[in-house]
């Protein structure tokens, strides 16, 4: 008779994981810090302003399909939307085109923040990261 | 019979939509509020050195401590007594670019 693989059923207090609080989230590189003003954030020498850091405050519903279309070229699906966009006269055209619906500030290329990585910064910690467990786990 | 928009009966007597002539001061600032993002935003384009024929034309515009309260909250109208009328009563107002009005107006 074959022998049967038994497994411990596991209950929480056998489960003693030694845990730590956890920080927010990141992930490659920090969080720029909440300093930054509305129309302009301060460049230290070293870091001058690259970008375009554009967020959709006010939708373009009935305005038109000319400023949805800009909307699209800029590539902002949604209202509170941030991209980030290099500094050239095409995108610049496109903001002014949008000024009333948008709002913009000047970042370095540090600042600038994918789709995922802004997801990543938005998502609340755990509240705890696992240090190690003392069950040994299942590879 | 309930709504915003709702038909005139021949009933009664009047008109069923009322809006005020003039903007209350909340709405005011709120005004003052939106020219000054605006400006914002014109401003963090022109700092970031870029040069292009949107700029150059919305550097033009007056910013809005610049601007006479009157061309803040209302708009010139050629049908309408003195020729101006409640800048609310333009469609889109809040989300439109209106800041000058034909001189003399």
């Amino acid at each position: 008779m074959a022998s049967l693989l038994v497994v411990p059923r596991r209950t929480p207090s056998a489960l003693r994981a030694i845990v730590q609080p956890a920080a927010t989230r990141s992930l490659s590189t920090p969080a720029p810090s909440p300093q930054a003003s509305t129309s302009t954030s301060s460049d230290s020498p070293s870091e001058p302003n690259t970008h375009y850091r554009i967020t959709l405050r006010r939708s373009a519903i009935s305005l038109g399909e000319r400023k949805k279309g800009t909307l699209v070229a800029l590539g902002i699906h949604r209202r509170m939307q941030t991209v980030y966009h290099l500094h050239n006269p095409e995108t610049a055209g496109k903001i002014l085109a949008l000024k009333e619906l948008v709002e913009v500030e000047n970042v370095p290329a540090s600042a600038v923040r994918t789709k995922t990585e802004q997801k990543w910064e938005r998502k609340a910690p755990r509240g705890f990261v696992v240090v190690r467990n003392s069950i040994p786990q299942r590879s | 019979m309930f709504g915003a928009f709702r038909p005139t009966a021949s009933v009664s007597v009047g008109l069923l939509w009322k809006t005020p002539w003039r903007l209350s001061r909340t709405r005011k600032a709120n005004v003052r509020d939106r020219l000054k993002k605006v400006d914002a935003v014109i401003e963090a384009v022109r700092a970031s050195g870029v040069e292009c024929g949107a700029l150059a034309r919305a550097l033009e515009l007056p910013k809005e401590h610049e601007m006479d309260p009157k061309d803040k909250y209302t708009v010139f109208s050629p049908h309408d007594r003195g020729y101006r009328k409640g800048i609310h009563k333009v469609p889109k107002f809040t989300r439109i670019t209106h800041r000058v009005n034909p001189k003399g107006f």
